[in-house]
């Protein structure tokens, strides 16, 4: 291989690598903006059977404690993927969870009778 | 109003999902890749190694043993039992599609588990194949009444092993096109698994009696195909019935000289990509199609089946473009052999990648969902939740074997290390192709493009997985 060839290949090479470093970083911001759930936890709504203003976003640090509650207008059981939590809640009635994030990963929060999702638990470690 | 959250898209096996890679790790995965290409390309070799598979067969004890007619038998019966439970679940069993065997054992143990386990050892579906085992009993008992081997039509050689390819492609949009948007979150149903199990066999058995068990194997038959793809890799190997052990990697260099190889390999990465990228990369344009779709008067099922079919198909259209791209640039340097020569030969060089996507993608769903195979799914393979045959049915997914950490250096270490045995598979064809080196390595910047580009296409997927 001649010298020139090999000087273009490096340079191709750094051009390419920090083209993907940019791209994967403006990425990154984009996902870390999504608040952490305070400690009294987050409530959701759940009207007419659907979450109010869409799936909800909870993060969590492995090794924290997972605190949400369900406020609900309908009959139904949560169901927390992965971890595996059921907790039935009355229409008009909340439910509150608590449990330690000792799984990571990306897990649904549905309710079971209707198979709809309420909320997306993500736990990073 | 966005209809979308009425209808969640997801998995019908899938408790969790994975997290993306944080971007350290991309960018780290991202320099040794084009790190590792700099350097093959300075140091490569200057004689092909893997032209020649370098067979020696195995001790006739142990060759005679594995392939005698006994043991043929029971691995085709085992393989045909374990269909016809798969199917027998699928359609009698419950309708939830973790508690059913047929989904687990179709999708997740043998479609994942068999290219795992022939990329190391060799061709080891083979024997389990149910559609060849029955197909090979019915012509044995047809030669030994009739007095004569059945008359089969000549498969035509110019459709190679394009109907594997575009059966490939079959499956994986009956996995996650038809079955990822059901409606509920369910994915897949174990009736509709076991109907197309059902369906798929009649079609191979009718194949094989028009064209022969073996022949329609070599070309037609999408999983041994698929499998046997994988199986170029690994070290064992069958020659003239006897088992023998091989240079790993070197079967793989004339395994593309059939037509529509090319294809089969690029529809593996590609449906892969798709199904990467779908809750990724790809969700913000599926939402958009989606949306005009529905506003234009499709219902949402409808419209979220051809979206995802489009967005699938552009997957095929894109990792076939640059691979192609790849192979003219190659044709421009000089003593480059004809174009068609170029798109056959170097199609086997994918065969890492495509192996290193499935890694990537699927390794802690075949993980965990393993798990769910050997307890609960073995002992009640209809869920009944009455059954408990081994005593395991109790048992269940532990989702805390595998940390995010675990899982991030599995899926980066699976496409860096792919993505050398690529490089190494191609430069090792252009040495064979080039008798001039220094044409050879030129040929090779085309194929590097061609490496880095899904090498770094896999790594990004990883990065915006699910977020």
């Amino acid at each position: 291989m001649t010298k020139m060839t090999r000087t273009a290949a490096v340079l191709l090479a750094l051009v390419a690598s920090l083209a993907l470093v940019a791209c994967g970083g403006s990425d990154n911001e984009a996902s870390e903006t999504t608040v952490p759930a305070g400690e009294a936890g987050t409530t959701i709504v759940i009207r007419n059977g659907e979450p109010v203003g869409g799936i909800q976003d909870l993060t969590y640090n492995a090794g924290d404690q997972i605190q949400f509650t369900v406020r609900s207008d309908v009959t139904s059981e949560v169901h927390v993927h992965g971890y595996d939590v059921m907790k039935d809640v009355e229409a008009g009635g909340a439910v509150s969870f608590s449990f330690p994030a000792e799984i990571e990963g990306i897990f649904e929060v549905e309710l079971e009778d209707t198979k709809t999702q309420i909320a997306e638990l993500t736990v990073n470690p | 109003m966005n209809p979308l959250p009425l209808l969640p898209v997801a998995h019908a096996l899938v408790a969790r999902k994975d997290l993306p890679i944080p971007v350290w790790l991309f960018a780290w995965g991202a320099s040794l890749v084009l790190i590792v290409s700099f350097f093959a390309l300075s140091a490569g070799w200057r004689t092909p190694r893997f032209e020649k598979e370098r067979w020696r067969p195995l001790g006739s004890g142990i060759s005679g043993a594995l392939t005698s007619a006994p043991v043929q038998l029971l691995c085709g019966a085992v393989g045909v039992f374990l269909l016809g439970l798969a199917i027998y679940a699928g359609l009698d069993g419950t309708e939830a599609p973790d508690r059913n065997f047929a989904l687990t054992f179709l999708f997740v143990t043998c479609w994942l588990g068999f290219p795992l386990f022939s990329v190391f050892l060799g061709d080891v579906f083979r024997p389990f194949n149910p559609w060849r085992a029955v197909g090979r009993v019915v012509g044995g008992a047809f030669s030994a009444i009739a007095g004569q081997r059945p008359a089969h039509l000549r498969y035509p050689a110019r459709l190679g092993r394009w109907p594997a390819a575009l059966g490939l492609v079959a499956v994986v949009w009956l996995e996650v096109v038809y079955g990822g948007s059901g409606g509920v979150a369910v994915g897949l149903s174990p009736q509709t698994a076991g109907t197309a199990a059902l369906v798929y066999s009649l079609y191979t058995l009718a194949m094989m009696a028009v064209f022969g068990a073996e022949e329609w194997c070599e070309t037609g038959e999408v999983f041994s195909v698929y499998f046997g793809m994988f199986s170029q890799l690994g070290a064992f190997g069958m020659k003239d019935g006897r088992l023998g052990r091989r240079l790993p990697l070197a079967a793989s260099t004339s395994w593309a000289t059939v037509p529509g190889s090319a294809a089969v390999v690029i529809a593996s990465i590609a449906t892969t990509s798709f199904d990467g990228a779908q809750e990724g990369a790809l969700k913000g344009g599926i939402t958009q199609v989606f949306e005009w779709l529905a506003d234009a008067g499709f219902s949402l099922i409808t419209a979220l089946r051809l979206t995802d079919t489009i967005f699938m198909l552009l997957c095929v259209a894109g990792i076939s473009l640059v691979y192609l791209i790849g192979v003219r640039g190659m044709a421009t340097v000089r003593g480059a052999p004809p174009l068609a020569k170029l798109r056959s030969g170097f199609a086997h060089t994918l065969i890492p990648i495509a192996f290193a996507y499935l890694v990537a993608h699927y390794f802690s769903l075949f993980v965990f969902q393993e798990q769910a195979q050997f307890t609960y799914l073995l002992s009640d393979p209809l869920g009944t939740a009455t059954t408990d045959l081994f005593g395991t049915a109790s048992g269940g997914i532990d989702f805390k074997i595998l940390s995010a950490n675990a899982i991030w250096y599995v899926q980066v270490g699976a496409l860096v290390i792919g993505h050398v045995v690529g490089l190494t598979l191609a430069h090792d064809r252009a040495t064979a192709y080039w008798g001039d080196y220094r044409q050879a390595a030129r040929s090779q910047y085309w194929m590097l493009a061609v490496m880095v580009a899904f090498t770094c296409f896999g790594l990004y997927l990883l990065s915006v997985a699910n977020s």
